[in-house]
């Protein structure tokens, strides 16, 4: 049987990362064997009491004495209260749900699109990769409007420094790069030739990338998404996170792009409506 | 399965209803009929046949309203019903195909199965169609499928009373104490003949799979949802009546001692925020796309493969609902149309 009720959890710390966003650190009062199991791009719910929950991703997945970071974006009711928290803290944990990322580097290529907030589920598979000396299978491009909108500051030094990591925005200054991450496609695929993509932002981002990846002789079965849906049990039973007839907190958030696209009907060519309608 | 002979079909309440909570439609006497508590010396003359009641019996096991936890301040607890053992007496044959969908769909939360583990399920087979329904089509009627009950009525012909089909452990075991005398004669021929009578009544709406092959094959354009959408009027009441429908939202409140109350209650695909995101992103924004998505959970393929049958047991209840025509005949009969 499943267990709707939410385990403790203590705010431990959090600093300003980007605007209106914050990052995290918890510690799961208690933490078990599951927790250790989790894999990046997976999510958990996170409870505020008397204001309910809501789920987020994880930038650092639980280690052995249950500590992990979210970055989390101020945006409605439950960030508000989550935001006016203080370190100490008591909140409530349920997870870790949904499948997480694919991870397979070698021998594959790998591209990494992220947009705005969406690149913090990309965070702990990035750390995964720069750990285990993967660094030359990876590439990241990461895109924002301005660069106040850009998340995990501190992490993306330390990536930086490790594997090729482009970063643009929609309101460049000089000197820096200007436009989409697709903007910077014809350039990634004449340098690192990736094979795989992964991508998280913007639906609208993400079907860009997956268009122009294919168009770049990626397979869609090499292309992974991941989907924000509403989600209120995280176990496939509130019914809200449905795309087709697939729960989002079950067979995602992380979907491959010819899966997805046979969950709405849709083809990469018309793929467009789809999400829009998904 | 044994099958009884069972002079009194009273009797047989009466006995169940003293050793649990027992549960039969009732005229409520101002034109309503529910789900009503009866006790062991009730000598009410059972009425088994006519439509379905307005309500199933889901709301027995997937509560319309129910605590899931609490936070004191300092720790969660986990908050499971406490049942007293129940029957639900004279359940159709579509209802007990709807309960054993949401047995299949609930199969791993407490709350649904702690009810449901405390229940005795008693079904009637109909000898004529109802109104709206067409459960012969869906395979979910009139007669009852194997292990869906523990106990199953079927009206004799001949006017001298019902036999009894048990249809699980608990069922014999409930009616131990009676000691009815073991009789199949004539009972099969009886349920074959109603059967029989039952889809030679729902012929004419065999249009309605015309509509579930469409919708199967994606023949139904984005327009047509669309237009099927503006007669939403987003009120719920489809989603509220549907045996299978098992949407919900969570409720959260705080007491005046600062006790926090987690509740989850029914919600509906068919609201307009259902799917919104704090964002401001809606992935189901339009009426076309909600109404779509409902009729697609009630009949896509996909869903009958996960859980061995549609979710629609054609009770025919959102036909009766449904304040804008958009019930099943409104719209699987609809889209099935050259």
């Amino acid at each position: 049987m499943i267990d709707l009720t939410p385990r403790k959890l203590h705010l431990l710390d959090s600093y300003e990362d980007g605007r209106d966003a914050r990052h995290f650190s918890f510690r799961i009062d208690f933490p078990q064997a599951h927790d250790l199991a989790t894999m990046p791009g997976q999510f958990f719910m996170l409870a505020v009491p008397g204001v309910g929950e809501a789920p987020f991703t994880y930038v650092s997945p639980p280690n052995l004495y249950g500590h992990f970071n979210a970055l989390i974006r101020r945006m409605g009711n439950l960030t508000d209260a989550l935001f006016a928290l203080r370190p100490g803290d008591t909140l409530g944990y349920r997870g870790p749900f949904g499948k997480g990322w694919p991870l397979f580097f070698s021998p594959r290529r790998v591209l990494v699109v992220a947009g705005g907030c969406g690149l913090a589920p990309l965070a702990g598979l990035i750390d995964e990769a720069s750990r285990e000396h993967l660094s030359s299978r990876l590439s990241v491009v990461y895109g924002a409007r301005r660069d106040e909108d850009q998340i995990l500051a501190r992490e993306r030094l330390r990536w930086k420094l490790a594997i090729p990591f482009i970063e643009t925005l929609d309101d460049a200054a000089a000197g820096q790069r200007r436009g989409t991450p697709l903007d910077h496609f014809d350039e990634v695929f004449a340098t690192v030739q990736p094979d795989t993509l992964l991508c998280c932002g913007p639906e609208s981002l993400m079907l860009g990338a997956a268009r122009a990846s294919v168009e770049h002789g990626i397979q869609p079965s090499r292309i992974w998404v991941s989907l924000e849906r509403r989600m209120h049990c995280g176990v496939g039973l509130c019914g809200h996170c449905y795309i087709g007839a697939s729960y989002a907190c079950l067979d995602g958030p992380t979907y491959r792009y010819d899966r997805f696209l046979a969950l709405t009907g849709a083809t990469d060519s018309c793929a467009a409506p789809a999400l829009q309608r998904c | 399965m044994s099958t009884h002979e069972l002079a009194e079909v009273e009797r047989l309440r009466r006995h169940l209803a003293q050793s649990r909570r027992l549960y039969e439609v009732r005229d409520d006497g101002q034109g309503g009929r529910h789900w009503q508590e009866v006790g062991p010396k009730d000598f009410t003359p059972l009425e088994p046949e006519g439509d379905p009641p307005p309500f199933s019996a889901k709301l027995f096991f997937f509560a319309e309203r129910e605590l899931l936890f609490r936070f004191d301040g300092g720790q969660f607890y986990s908050s499971l019903p406490e049942v007293r053992p129940q029957a639900i007496f004279g359940l159709h044959a579509c209802d007990l195909q709807a309960i054993a969908y949401q047995d299949r769909f609930f199969a791993q939360d407490p709350h649904y199965q702690a009810r449901r583990h405390a229940t005795l399920l008693v079904g009637v087979e109909c000898r004529e169609s109802c109104s709206n329904g067409f459960c012969s089509l869906v395979e979910s009627g009139p007669l009852v499928g194997d292990g869906l009950a523990d106990l199953v009525l079927v009206r004799r012909d001949d006017a001298r009373g019902w036999w009894l089909r048990v249809g699980s452990a608990a069922g014999a075991e409930a009616i131990r104490e009676l000691r009815l005398p073991t009789n199949l004669d004539g009972c099969q021929a009886t349920r074959e003949s109603n059967a029989a009578r039952v889809a030679l009544a729902q012929l004419h709406d065999r249009e309605l799979l015309d509509g579930v092959a469409a919708l199967n094959a994606g023949q139904v354009s984005a327009d047509t949802w669309e237009t099927l959408g503006t007669h939403c009027f987003g009120c719920s009441g489809c989603t509220q009546v549907c045996p299978t429908c098992s949407c919900f939202a969570p409720l959260e409140q705080v007491g005046a001692s600062g006790e926090v109350q987690h509740e989850r209650v029914w919600d509906s695909c068919l609201y307009e925020g259902f799917q919104a995101e704090a964002s401001g992103h809606n992935p189901s924004a339009s009426p076309g796309q909600r109404v779509q998505r409902f009729w697609l959970h009630k009949f896509g393929e996909p869903f009958r493969e996960q859980f061995g049958h549609y979710g629609c047991v054609g009770c025919g209840r959102c036909d009766r609902v449904c304040p804008g025509g958009i019930g099943v005949h409104g719209v699987i009969g609809e889209v099935g149309r050259p």
